[in-house]
């Protein structure tokens, strides 16, 4: 993930002669000797290993049987009595469904801030001229030194007088147009070539209709980006969510989950189902996702 | 992960702190108010709405929990309860934020580290001036732990009670040339067998370097009487640190209980890893709910030095609206004839109330491992003290932690260590 968002735009610039996809792309420059292959690929499953070897881990606790020991002395990843008996207790102990309800409703409302926001502002702080447009670049890379532990509860605060607390609107709005994505936009925007934008004004194109059919369609790649990133962020948190909402009705998965843990009862089977279930809307989110996450790298300004 | 999620405890906690003081400066909590109180909740009548707030009792204790609550409805009519259950992760900061808010609960569960803060700022309701009954009703121990220095008063009605005991793996022991019925019953004992057990089978049976709650185990004094300077750094702590450092260098302790991948001692106990660790009178049911090949492997044992005692209770906010409701509910809650059925429904936990120290079915085992460690766990209870002080922060724990892992690894002299971490622990006490 993190290479392909550093990367999108450098084809753009030094095409090469032949139609390589950005995956074998390295074969194009010269061909590696068997013993570097091995090298690559045993620090590739090295890596994969590490990523995913915990989320390994929890789907093997959660599908292992009550009578199976959790934790060895070496981890063993393979049960011996699967059973998926702990998906049942977990959604007959809470209403996952429910919280899963207030948690897409939660992203649905941060995506679409984000997108929206986000690539608006992106754009004009990369495109337009207008007074003040440093001092609010200046701003937003302020806010981001900021971490947002310490603003927490002066955010509540504000949240609570605007009449927000326990609403799930109060849990989105913070989150919905990220200074972090802002800046990807700008950054998006600004590989633009200035050319093309030229080339609108001379055509009488006016600002919004540079923004639609000259920007847009050449950021889709990170629009893809800001999408994903928007959604796990708002699955995946915790604390504001907890601090806003006071209704049980209203908590979303990752909070309501939490009800799988109790202070006495730690059955970390369960606990482990419950990760995978919210885990699971990630993993489908970025399925559909990924093939413009990864077009965004191919794709180039200027095509024609 | 982990070290993110502490920082951002630290940060909340230092910004709650700081906006609820603010928030609140108009109201006081002092005296005036206290006195206040009192008068209210003499006269007042216990009747209307009152909120209580737990702390992750839902949904396996819901039952217990409505039970107490329509019986306090059905004790005193015309109440009306509205009963929170907040999640186990964040507790900290939901407090917190809703103390800055305005907006605690009249009743809240809070452990009395939580409860400090709180008790600082002037949001919860100080008891003695409210209730007579604290020392005829409550453990002294208990009542102790919601006392803090450089503060007037009581701040909380103890609620359960927990402490630790030993539990040992009686396979490990037995490879180990070990005997299951000759426990070790002090730290010279333990570093004995540690080493017969190192020779015999290249086990572990220690894995937990020694921390605040040891020193004062030993009669250390950690934090002077006002609260305002930090005094561990004493002859006796360097010598125990020193045991440690020896121990460690002949290699009676696994490497990693000096690094980040140290999962503590309770959970290479777990794994088979060690066999010796220490905890609650329930953690044996936690251990074979995990693993139930440890099932019938497992023995309790008391633990050495001073048992720690580790305290819930129950806290009346001070801007409470109905406070003679609340302080009502808050005794209800507490009571002995509801503790000791909370108690009944957690093997482990035990209830603060004077008149329950008595009871049989706490003294009296059923002769499997889990009801020795209940009863051991009962009866050390009534020696046991706070151990840690709850002025110790998560940023003093962290120094301490770091020079203690120091003199152990024998990096610096043991007293060199105990010198820096009082230093630094008492710049983290000044600038609170």
């Amino acid at each position: 993930m993190g290479t392909t968002n550093a990367a999108p735009r450098t084809p753009a610039t030094a095409p090469p002669p032949t139609r390589v996809t950005a995956r074998t792309g390295a074969r194009g420059f010269s061909t590696i000797s068997p013993r570097e292959t091995v090298v690559r690929y045993g620090l590739m499953v090295l890596v994969v290993f590490l990523t995913i070897g915990p989320f390994l881990w929890q789907l093997s606790t959660s599908l292992k049987g009550a009578a199976e020991d959790v934790y060895t002395r070496t981890p063993s990843f393979l049960p011996t009595s699967p059973t998926l008996e702990h998906y049942v207790t977990a959604f007959q102990a809470v209403p996952i469904l429910d919280f899963a309800g207030n948690s897409v409703v939660v992203a649905a409302l941060v995506v679409g801030g984000n997108v929206v926001g986000a690539t608006l502002a992106g754009y004009a702080l990369a495109r337009l001229r207008f007074r003040g447009s440093r001092l609010v670049m200046a701003a937003i890379l302020f806010t981001l030194l900021l971490p947002g532990e310490a603003t927490l509860v002066a955010q509540y605060l504000t949240i609570r007088q605007l009449g927000l607390a326990d609403t799930l609107l109060g849990v989105a709005l913070p989150g919905m147009v990220g200074m972090i994505n802002v800046l990807l936009m700008r950054t998006a925007f600004v590989a633009i070539p200035k050319e093309l934008d030229e080339a609108a004004i001379v055509d009488g194109a006016n600002a919004f209709q540079r923004f639609w059919r000259i920007g847009v369609p050449n950021v889709k790649g990170m629009i893809a980006v800001i999408t994903i990133f928007a959604f796990i962020g708002a699955w995946d948190d915790f604390l504001w969510p907890l601090i806003v909402l006071t209704t049980p009705d209203r908590f979303t998965l990752t909070v309501g989950l939490q009800y799988l843990s109790g202070v006495f009862t730690n059955n970390p089977r369960i606990v482990a189902a419950g990760t995978m279930i919210a885990f699971i809307p990630i993993v489908a989110f970025f399925a559909v996702l990924q093939r413009y996450f990864f077009r965004g790298v191919d794709e180039g300004a200027i095509k024609g | 992960m982990s070290s993110r999620k502490i920082r951002a405890a630290g940060a909340a906690l230092a910004f709650g702190v700081a906006v609820s003081g603010c928030a609140l400066s108009g109201t006081g909590g002092g005296e005036g108010a206290a006195g206040d109180a009192a008068q209210e909740v003499a006269s007042g009548e216990v009747t209307g709405e009152v909120s209580l707030q737990t702390w992750a009792l839902k949904p396996t204790f819901t039952d217990y929990v409505q039970g107490v609550i329509d019986g306090f409805e059905e004790e005193y009519p015309g109440t009306e309860v509205t009963w929170l259950d907040q999640p186990g992760d964040g507790y900290s900061e939901k407090v917190l934020s809703q103390a800055a808010a305005g907006e605690l609960p009249d009743v809240t569960n809070l452990p009395p580290d939580f409860a400090l803060p709180l008790a600082r700022e002037g949001q919860l309701m100080e008891l003695t001036a409210v209730d007579d009954e604290l020392e005829a009703t409550y453990v002294a121990g208990g009542l102790e732990a919601y006392r803090y220095r450089g503060i007037e008063g009581t701040y909380g009605y103890p609620w359960y009670l927990t402490t630790d005991v030993n539990y040992w793996n009686t396979d490990m022991l037995e490879a180990g040339g070990l005997d299951a019925d000759a426990l070790p019953t002090d730290l010279d004992g333990l570093l004995e067998q540690a080493r017969t057990m190192k020779e015999e089978s290249g086990e572990y049976l220690m894995s937990r370097t020694p921390g605040l709650g040891d020193f004062a185990a030993m009669g250390v004094e950690i934090l002077d009487e006002d609260g305002t300077e930090f005094t561990f750094n004493t002859p006796e702590a360097a010598a125990l640190l020193d045991v440690y450092r020896d121990a460690y260098a002949e290699k009676l302790l696994p490497k990693d209980v000096l690094t980040d991948t140290y999962l503590g001692n309770s959970q290479l106990f777990t794994e088979g890893k060690v066999a010796w660790s220490t905890g609650g009178g329930n953690f044996i049911d936690g251990v074979i709910e995990s693993n139930p090949s440890l099932d019938g492997k497992i023995v309790p044992s008391e633990a050495f030095g001073t048992p720690p005692m580790y305290v819930q209770g129950v806290s009346v906010s001070a801007n409470t609206e109905n406070p003679a409701a609340a302080v009502a509910l808050a005794r209800w809650v507490t009571n002995a004839a509801n503790q000791e059925a909370f108690s009944q429904e957690v093997p482990g936990i035990f209830p603060s109330t004077l008149e329950s120290q008595e009871n049989p079915d706490f003294t009296e085992s059923d002769g499997t491992p889990q009801g020795d460690a209940k009863v051991l766990a009962f009866t050390s209870l009534a020696g046991a003290e706070v151990l840690q002080p709850v002025e110790v922060t998560e940023a003093m724990a962290t120094v301490v932690k770091q020079q203690i892992a120091a003199a152990v690894a024998g990096d610096v002299t043991s007293a060199e260590a105990l010198d820096v971490a009082v230093e630094e622990c008492n710049k983290l006490l000044a600038d609170q």
